[in-house]
């Protein structure tokens, strides 16, 4: 096991200060690298915020009401965990592109969607959107309704119950499924790579900055930001098990 | 709770106004629900009074806690209707019914503090958190929880957690109580004591309440009046008295404490019972001859007396054997089979009731304080004359 997980990581960072500090410091704040992890940091924040509450909405909905095709909606959200990323790219290419289904409607107007930041947050949202749905939809199967039944009987609106009885129990699920979800965005390749036309210094995500140097030949490029995008993600992990042990006292 | 009582929160007189008549305050009447195929509750009716408690007494499954449910408007019913304080409230959502109710588990909201919890049900109501603070401390005096303030529901006891559940109910001046089987979590000794201060601190706010349970005991000290349901249908109403010592049908005889349920045949102004004992029965009565009818009568309704003679009640079972002794406390149980043809008095066997040999199997259960126990000490196998102070015939 410790081959197979720490090597691969150890060799990023071996690797990286094998010229020396100075080049790695410098292959870091080259503007293309900075402005690339501006994007993912912008693009995944909004993912997880827009799909954190998708997810609350969605979880909501199908915990509360039962209607028929309720079993296979749940396979339908379920559903972008399960496609390959570059065919999720691919698929919405398709709907927004050029001659898309949707796309050729905006083809005369100055919006367009493909190539853009707005391209890349669509890709991410419908990636990622099982993860946080996934992590609130069985907190919210397991909520006592007793408290909602007061809260009801007190004399509470929906709104009111929610926001005061429902979404507090809830905290820990929702900061559970913000991490799991920013950091699978954070790391998003092949859906990115397809609609957002890779172009450095505009739609060129961390990932996409690491591949594009790698195949120019500049190891040392690639490897800075690779080695940033592992501590973040680590970072992040080690947040959400910190915040998952502190919320279960 | 021990302490005084602070000003009482609802601005009642300080001189009592003359009872007119029972006000009703919750009016229930043909209360019906269906869930899947099982009829769950069916064609209930009774009423609260102003300032009255009235406990729904019956097993798990009986229906009390449906009936709860459809009067705090957690569930809607399939049928009849319930008015609050004269007004129409089946048709309306639990949260415009201006109901509380005390859960089971409590339901108090975890995250919040005890002050928080209770003064929750008026930060919904848009009140301000002056108003709101001064509400709060006076239900936190009034129920004994100042120094619990600012904890957590899981840092207090069972006991205290309920006071919450109280407080917070109150904190909105409801017009009715309904009380979820909210003792069943504690231990004994809390759940007596509890009890107590709870129906004191009724009497004194003078709300209504609703109580379930299926604990007899505490229905009897709970209840102004108390609703005993089997099975979905309501079998009586009546107050403790009336419920305990004039039961109406054999399943509330015998839910209600001990009962002695003997079948026998009606003859002429006697009943004969099975083992051929007659009782002199009260004239006129509304039974033909030959008719079936089912007496009951309590353990503690039975005087024991030494076999040569007659017992001084007014009605006598003729000779037993004792069969069983135990030991209660305060209290003697014993299982005492009665002898077929034995000593009936002033009738002469032959003028009552059928012939023949028969096996007699009929034991009765007896109880005896512990004086009369000293008085005549029994053990099994001794003979005795047995004598009946009251009896109660069941219909159907």
């Amino acid at each position: 096991m410790m081959p197979l997980v720490i090597l691969p990581l150890a060799s990023i960072f071996i690797y990286g200060f094998t010229k020396g500090p100075t080049h790695f410091w410098e292959a870091l704040i080259s503007p293309a690298a900075i402005s690339s992890l501006k994007l993912s940091l912008t693009t995944s924040s909004v993912t997880t915020a827009c799909n954190v509450v998708f997810g609350l909405i969605a979880a909501w909905v199908m915990s509360k009401y039962e209607f028929k095709g309720s079993s296979a909606l749940m396979i339908i959200i379920s559903l972008p965990t399960a496609i390959p990323t570059a065919v999720a790219g691919f698929a919405l290419l398709l709907l927004w592109g050029r001659s898309g289904l949707l796309g050729q409607f905006l083809e005369h107007t100055d919006y367009q969607i493909m190539f853009t930041t707005a391209a890349i947050i669509l890709a991410n949202i419908f990636v990622t959107f099982p993860l946080a749905f996934g992590v609130i939809k069985p907190a919210l199967d397991n909520l006592d309704t007793s408290y909602e039944d007061a809260a009801e009987t007190m004399g509470a609106s929906r709104w009111q119950t929610f926001r005061f009885v429902v979404l507090p129990s809830l905290r820990g699920a929702i900061i559970t499924g913000a991490l799991l979800t920013f950091a699978r965005s954070i790391g998003e390749f092949g859906s990115t790579i397809m609609v957002s036309g890779n172009l450095a210094m505009k739609t060129q995500t961390a990932p996409l900055y690491i591949y594009a140097k790698f195949t120019e030949g500049d190891v040392e490029g690639a490897n800075a930001i690779a080695a940033v995008l592992a501590v973040i993600s680590f970072a992040i992990f080690s947040l959400i098990l910190f915040t998952r042990k502190r919320l279960e006292r | 709770m021990a302490r005084e009582m602070v000003a009482p929160f609802h601005e009642t007189q300080a001189w009592a106004e003359p009872e007119t008549e029972r006000r009703e305050a919750l009016m229930v009447s043909g209360l019906s629900k269906v869930f899947g195929s099982e009829q769950v509750l069916d064609d209930v009716s009774f009423s609260i009074a102003e300032g009255e408690s009235l406990v729904l007494l019956g097993h798990s499954g009986s229906g009390k806690s449906t009936t709860l449910r459809l009067i705090a408007g957690l569930e809607t019913p399939d049928g009849g209707e319930i008015s609050l304080s004269g007004r129409p409230i089946e048709n309306l959502r639990a949260r415009e019914r201006n109901v509380g109710v005390i859960f089971q588990n409590y339901a108090l909201f975890p995250r919040m503090t005890v002050a928080e919890n209770i003064g929750f049900g008026l930060r919904i109501r848009g009140v301000r958190k002056k108003k709101r603070k001064e509400v709060v401390d006076r239900l936190l005096a009034l129920t004994g929880l100042e120094d619990q303030r600012d904890k957590h529901p899981s840092q207090i006891s069972g006991g205290q957690q309920q006071r919450v559940a109280i407080a917070r109910a109150l904190a909105y001046e409801p017009e009715l109580l309904l009380f979820d089987e909210s003792f069943s979590a504690l231990d004994p000794q809390t759940r007596v004591g509890l009890r107590r201060e709870i129906r004191a601190l009724l009497r004194k706010l003078k709300i209504p309440a609703l109580f379930i349970t299926h604990d007899q005991e505490e229905a009897m000290e709970l209840g102004d009046q108390i609703a005993i349901l089997n099975r979905g249908r309501l079998e009586q109403v009546g107050t403790p008295d009336e419920v305990y010592n004039n039961p109406q049908t054999e399943f509330v005889a015998t839910f209600l404490g001990a009962a002695n349920v003997v079948e026998g045949c009606w003859r002429d102004g006697f009943i004969a019972l099975n083992c051929e004992q007659c009782l002199a029965a009260p004239r006129p009565s509304p039974h033909q001859t030959m008719e079936q009818v089912k007496m009951v009568f309590r353990p503690e309704d039975i005087t024991l007396g030494a076999p040569t003679g007659l017992v001084e009640t007014p009605y006598h079972l003729g000779r037993g054997e004792v069969v069983d002794v135990s030991f209660a406390g305060a209290t003697e149980s014993l299982k005492v089979k009665l002898q077929p043809r034995g000593y009936i008095g002033k009738l002469a066997p032959s003028q009552c009731g059928a012939a023949a040999d028969q096996p007699c199997d009929l034991v009765i259960k007896v109880v005896r304080t512990k004086w009369d126990a000293r008085r005549l000490r029994l053990a099994p196998g001794d003979k005795v004359s047995v004598g009946l102070r009251s009896y109660k015939i069941l219909r159907g």
